[in-house]
């Protein structure tokens, strides 16, 4: 099998017996054996399970029985998924023999469409410490240049996605974890709606900064995976009650008429991106203009704000949880990990209370700027990818992060790529829309996707 | 940003918190320290007495 479909793609194929599961999973298989050395994507791969689950989809296939557009396809879970009976580590050295005996809810839900699991992929050490280079397992690197940082803390997703040793993964997203990822591997990833997608039985960085979410090749395969993902858990206290809309319901929809604004500010002066970023996201605007939507700039407070908020919010909170194993286990956690979190043993009561006041003040703020738009559009990330022994320590608390303000304000939100910039890196830029408005987010990154030719180049390690 | 606080008072913190920070641990998150405290003074502007915070709690209804 030479080139790497997309779900969407192996999805039509399998429904019309023209692929099989058994061979697309044996070529993922393959991509994975000839690659994971050096790009350390997978902590645990499980090949007899997945085979076993290729060949049930397989001979649903046969029968007429498949389940759905996610039966056979290969996928796989972020290391901070419950597995049961599976390893599951957050990638860290106090959770290194972690075996769980149940299924976190996603995993469950996935299970149940028909996909097939390929195992559990890299994270940064409980979903927040990393580059690292202290922990049990080295850390994943960019398919794109294996010297580059695939940023974090979705890494492992990242980088198997691009390399096509899986067509989609799970991330979780506090900060932009899934975003991040997305944008410097070349993918699409998106953050839904905080209460959209249960987190039971992930575990946990920020209880009220979480989110669960997919990462995939394009953004329509991105709601095939939210589709099967999405939908209430009275076992996660903040899942929103609600009908789960149909994702794919506007893909295909021209964006003629549709609103979208620009937080310019956000890239050109609180966190200035580099040229060719900045490059990609004006053209990825001239082209939504040329598709006939209207686009404007918006005023925001300064990305500072948000991510002040988001940030002391996010330390306290970790903080909080960690701070048991701080006290008796300090140096078994890598000293990326640590060292951010140690800084939440310090926020004062007040002070976390502060931020939380600041944090609905910042959601209302949003909430009227987006009264009249569809999609607002920012950075996803400053440049392409850094090379990964260059990014320093304290980056989390140096500049305001581009993905934070929508974890703040619990806005869903996207990364998509924009092209290829210097030394042929991935470039991005990241849609938001109004709270459970995933569908036009979903209508937009897509119109955007088939418009330009972004998707069909794929890392020259496994073209 | 350097920290507003001396390096001794923060000491005291760190003591008062129980993490078992070497020496060279202090010394990096002292410094780290000093960007917290800016974003600290963000998220503290003015704000009238009833802006209440982002998460209220919601009892279940059975």
């Amino acid at each position: 099998m030479a080139t790497i479909p997309t779900i969407a793609d192996a999805a039509k194929q399998i429904a019309a017996k023209q692929l099989s599961p058994v061979e697309l999973t044996e070529a993922c298989l393959a991509r994975t054996h000839a690659h994971n050395d050096t790009l350390h994507a997978f902590l645990l791969l499980t090949e007899e399970r997945a085979l076993a689950e290729a060949r049930a989809a397989e001979a649903r296939m046969m029968s007429g029985m498949l389940k759905g557009r996610l039966d056979g396809i290969p996928i796989g879970h972020k290391d901070i998924y419950n597995t049961a009976g599976l390893r599951t580590t957050a990638h860290s050295k106090l959770l290194e023999h972690n075996v769980p005996t149940e299924d976190s809810k996603v995993v469950q839900l996935w299970a149940e469409a028909g996909s097939v699991m390929m195992g559990k992929l890299a994270t940064h050490e409980f979903a927040m410490g990393g580059p690292s280079f202290d922990l049990p397992w080295p850390p994943a690197r960019n398919p794109w240049n294996p010297e580059h940082f695939t940023a974090g803390s979705s890494s492992g997703t990242g980088a198997a996605v691009a390399a096509g040793m899986v067509l989609g993964g799970t991330g979780s997203d506090t900060g932009g974890s899934i975003r991040g990822p997305a944008a410097l591997c070349g993918l699409a990833g998106i953050k839904p709606t905080y209460g959209l997608c249960s987190r039971a039985g992930v575990l946990p960085l920020s209880y009220t900064l979480d989110h669960t979410g997919p990462l995939a090749w394009t953004s329509e395969d991105c709601a095939l995976l939210l589709q099967a993902m999405a939908g209430h858990d009275p076992n996660d206290p903040a899942s929103a009650n609600r009908p789960t809309p149909d994702f794919t319901a506007l893909l295909g929809k021209d964006v003629k008429g549709l609103r979208i604004g620009v937080a310019r500010t956000f890239f050109d002066s609180d966190n200035r991106v580099n040229d060719t970023t900045r490059a990609g996201i004006n053209a990825a605007l001239d082209q939504f203009t040329a598709m006939g939507a209207e686009v404007r700039d918006v005023d925001l407070s300064p990305m500072a704000d948000y991510h002040a908020c988001g940030f002391l919010i996010l330390v306290a909170e970790a903080y909080a949880l960690h701070e048991p194993w701080l006290k008796s286990r300090f140096n078994d956690y890598g000293e990326s990990f640590r060292d951010r979190i140690a800084l939440g043993a310090f926020i004062r009561s007040a002070d976390y209370i502060a931020a939380i006041r600041k944090r609905r003040a910042l959601c209302l703020e949003l909430k009227a700027a987006m009264a009249d738009l569809d999609i607002l559009v920012s950075a996803a990330a400053v440049s392409e990818p850094p090379k990964i022994t260059e990014v320093p320590k304290w980056a989390t608390l140096d500049k305001p992060s581009f993905t934070m303000p929508f974890n703040v304000t619990g806005y869903p939100a996207m990364s998509i790529c924009t092209g290829f910039g210097v030394g042929g890196l991935p470039l991005s830029m990241q849609l938001i829309a109004k709270p459970f408005a995933e569908p036009v987010l979903f209508q937009a990154a897509h119109a955007y996707e088939t418009a330009t030719d972004w998707r069909s180049k794929r890392p020259a390690l496994v073209s | 940003m350097p920290s507003k606080i001396s390096r001794a008072e923060f000491d005291m913190l760190v003591a008062q918190s129980g993490l078992p920070l070497n020496e060279a641990q202090k010394q990096e998150i002292h410094q780290a320290y000093g960007l917290l405290e800016g974003m600290i003074a963000r998220v503290n502007m003015p704000m009238p007495r009833e802006a209440e915070p982002a998460l209220i709690f919601v009892p279940e209804v059975r």
